[in-house]
């Protein structure tokens, strides 16, 4: 099979994809509920998409295209609301973050269908301890190259969304000190981390994804799981490094974050993206996951030392005409609120384990804070 | 000589015959794949004096009391996974509860009349018949560790289904001693007060020990001993004031799980104290079965399983698509909640000392009692499989 051809869509639009919890209210526990969930949404129509994952513990929900943040937020709250209302029904709890924190990944049962049985006969434990959350954000390109760019010009970016969405710090039960765990699961995969540098679409097609598939490693784009990736039959780059946020609002406040970047960069008034760039990728990437929005970066063009939470307001600042343009500055301000008071959600969820005493008292924290919000 | 001998045996009769149900549970579950349960009964029936074995009739011994706690740690277990809320969110649930447990009732008791058993004798066989024993349901629950809605709704349901079991029991105890003593004290003791008193103490264990827990601190480490600490005290205490166990147990489940001091994982089925007594539980409800009853009884046991497992059946299953699950796992539900033997036998055993005649009178509950150790933990762990809750679904 060759690469598909890259369907063009709008430039800058946007979807939004998120893995979600399902967990047993009494002990908070990972429920193998997804196909019982499934089987009472599909009785009414959902505002949106809803899909079962690698794991009978998690269900991917999905926008549709969305121009503007307030719309996208407005439809995550109907699909949150529907879903929160079925969870009801059926006694299954409902929640973000980008892992479970006690769940052990020998009790988790594989969602039947043939792909995912075949992904769990070829990856074996990993592909149970997968069992972590993530949002993914799509945004449109006009053309192939316009994503490639888009791709490789966000590189420098990366991190802000790392240390915007970490909600992961715990672990098969214990803290790892990580703001995002869940991205040092992705990351033991073979076809993880970055995409080569290749800025046109035909390159990347001859001199390596043709390479790749005569080698027989892959058959499709589906099975690179690079932090940022194109989706050619969408038209889309797909942003893939976001732990699943504790609120919808901050989903699409992440998605709109995205939006306004892309805006800005197809200005194209930065220097241009270089494969130079990743020698400090991994760096930059790894102080995101460990230390959140308290990393120190790299800066790739200047190797500047940089405070990541000093930089994602600079650059908040930088966005200002791009979100106004846009009509999405009530999705920055949620992120400077967050940035400059409140912390992330992985600081949030620290706080719930020593005030709670316990990880349960976590999840059920989480299991609010997605419902009310 | 000999009969020295003799009592040195009977000193180890118990423990021996706890290691024979646990190795029969092990090579059962690996050859048959039976619940271990099932086979803990099967050994527990053939070790006891009247079928020719070597366990004398534990009734009303220390292992009683044993059993007792025993079934006091699974009923605080499953008061604990009881979520109240679900019932708001989903009344079709409590719809389910009250047909299935009413339709029982009535099915039975009609079926009993039929049969031409007295007045009675029949009621109580009828009340006895509503409940789903939580010991069975959990066990298999946890061994096979399922998860889903044919799990949680059998489980509550199954709570639920209890404590109507209790109550009517109680009621038609306490209406039994009014007509028959003419006491109005002894009736209502015998009833209302008992079963206030005992759901009043539950709710006090369940109040106090998350408190006690929280003000030491350090819950993940010492909540399980004190949680079964507490359900020893609780089983004693309604011992000792002749109160309900079962329900002071399940109330004490209920209200720790709402003061949200939360178990941990790792302490469902109370580790290895809960397997332990497990097996003593199974044994020692089956050892205190005659064969004589059971034969005698059979005739009578087999339509009311029958009649039991149908209304249970149909009454979920009806109700399935309104609760949210589809009809399949509706009618799946109805034939997990078959097991109903721990929770008589023990229910009974309680209210021996209550001296009634009609006790002795409702026939074929040994029957029954046999049947369901053996077929109902089966049909519970078959009804998960074919539901796909389990680990095993996808393993093949």
């Amino acid at each position: 099979m060759a690469l598909e051809a890259f369907h063009p869509s709008d430039s800058l639009t946007m979807g939004v994809e998120l893995e979600l919890q399902l967990v047993n209210p009494t002990d908070f526990d990972l429920a193998a509920s997804a196909s019982d969930m499934l089987h009472l949404l599909g009785r009414a129509p959902f505002p949106g998409d809803v899909k079962p994952e690698i794991t009978e513990s998690m269900i991917e929900i999905s926008t549709d295209v969305h121009t503007r943040h307030d719309a996208m937020l407005a439809q995550l709250r109907q699909i949150r609301d529907t879903l929160v209302a079925a969870g009801d029904r059926l006694n299954v709890g409902l929640c973000g973050g980008g892992t479970h924190p006690f769940q052990r990944w020998f009790d988790r049962r594989i969602f039947s269908t043939p792909r995912f049985i075949e992904i769990s006969g070829l990856y074996g434990y990993l592909a149970k301890q997968f069992t972590v959350f993530g949002q993914h954000v799509h945004i449109g390109c006009a053309s192939a190259d316009e994503g490639l760019y888009l791709l490789h010009a966000l590189n420098r970016y990366l991190p802000h969304f790392i240390a915007l969405s970490a909600s992961s710090p715990f672990s098969q039960g214990v803290d790892t000190l990580f703001d995002s765990a869940r991205l040092n699961s992705v990351f033991a995969f073979p076809l993880s981390g970055r995409a080569p540098f290749t800025l046109k679409w035909s390159d990347f097609e001859q001199d390596y994804f043709s390479k790749m598939e005569n080698t027989g490693v892959v058959k499709s784009m589906k099975d690179f799981y690079w932090d940022i990736r194109p989706k050619p039959e969408y038209g889309t780059i797909e942003l893939r490094v976001c732990d699943t946020p504790l609120t919808v609002e901050r989903a699409a406040a992440l998605a709109a974050y995205l939006q306004a970047l892309c805006h800005m960069l197809l200005e194209r008034n930065d220097p241009p993206p270089a494969e130079d760039d990743y020698l400090v990728y991994n760096y930059n990437r790894f102080q995101a996951c460990r230390f959140g929005l308290d990393g120190m970066l790299v800066h790739p063009k200047t190797s500047e030392k940089l405070s990541l939470r000093e930089d994602i307001l600079a650059t908040l600042r930088r966005l200002e005409p791009h979100a106004a343009a846009l009509g999405s500055q009530a999705a920055l301000d949620e992120l400077h609120r967050e940035v400059a008071y409140e912390g992330n959600h992985a600081t949030f969820l620290r706080q719930q384990f020593a005030e709670e005493g316990g990880a349960q008292g976590m999840v059920d924290a989480a299991v609010r804070v997605f419902r009310s919000c | 000589m000999t009969e020295a001998l003799m009592i040195t045996l009977t000193g180890i009769a118990w423990p021996a015959a706890l290691a024979i149900a646990w190795i029969a549970g092990e090579l059962g579950y690996r050859w048959f794949s039976l619940p271990r349960i099932s086979s803990y009964g099967i050994a527990g029936f053939f070790m006891a004096a009247s079928q020719g074995g070597f366990l004398a009739d534990p009734s009303g011994s220390a292992v009683a009391q044993l059993a007792d706690f025993a079934f006091a740690l699974i009923l605080f277990e499953l008061g604990y996974r009881i979520n109240l809320r679900w019932l708001q969110a989903n009344p079709w649930l409590g719809v389910t509860s009250l047909a299935e447990a009413a339709g029982t009732f009535i099915a039975v008791f009609l079926l009993a009349q039929a049969f031409s058993m007295p007045m009675m004798p029949a009621l109580l066989l009828a009340a006895l018949a509503m409940s789903t024993s939580p010991a069975a349901l959990l066990r298999v629950a946890n061994e096979l560790k399922s998860s889903g809605q044919v799990t949680e709704r059998m489980l509550h349901l199954s709570a639920f289904n209890c404590v109507l079991a209790v109550i009517v029991f109680r009621i038609i105890i306490g209406y039994w001693m009014l007509a028959d003593s003419g006491s109005v004290f002894l009736g209502i003791w015998n009833s209302v007060v008992v079963l206030v008193a005992s759901a009043g103490l539950g709710a006090l264990f369940g109040i106090a020990t998350p408190g006690f827990l929280r003000s030491i601190g350090n819950v993940d480490k010492n909540a399980t001993v004190t949680f079964a600490l507490a359900a020893l005290l609780l089983t004693a205490v309604s011992h000792a004031f002749k109160f309900s166990p079962i329900l002071a147990a399940l109330a004490f489940g209920l209200v720790s799980r709402h003061r949200r001091v939360v178990l941990s994982q790792a302490h469902r089925n109370f580790g290895a104290l809960g397997d332990l007594l497990t097996v003593l539980l199974f044994v020692f409800v089956t050892a205190s079965l005659e064969w004589k009853q059971v034969i005698l009884g059979i005739e009578l046991a087999l339509p009311v399983v029958l009649v039991r497992l149908a209304v249970k059946t149909i009454a979920t299953t009806a109700f399935a698509r309104l609760g949210g699950i589809t009809w399949r796992k509706g009618a799946l539900t109805g034939l997990a909640m078959m097991p109903m033997s721990v929770f008589v036998i023990l229910l009974l055993e309680q209210a021996r000392h209550l001296e009634i005649g009609a006790l002795e009178q409702v026939s074929g509950v040994a029957a029954i009692a046999l049947l369901l150790e053996v077929l109902g933990p089966i049909l519970t762990q078959r009804a998960l499989i074919w539901a796909k809750e389990t680990h095993h679904t996808e393993e093949h």
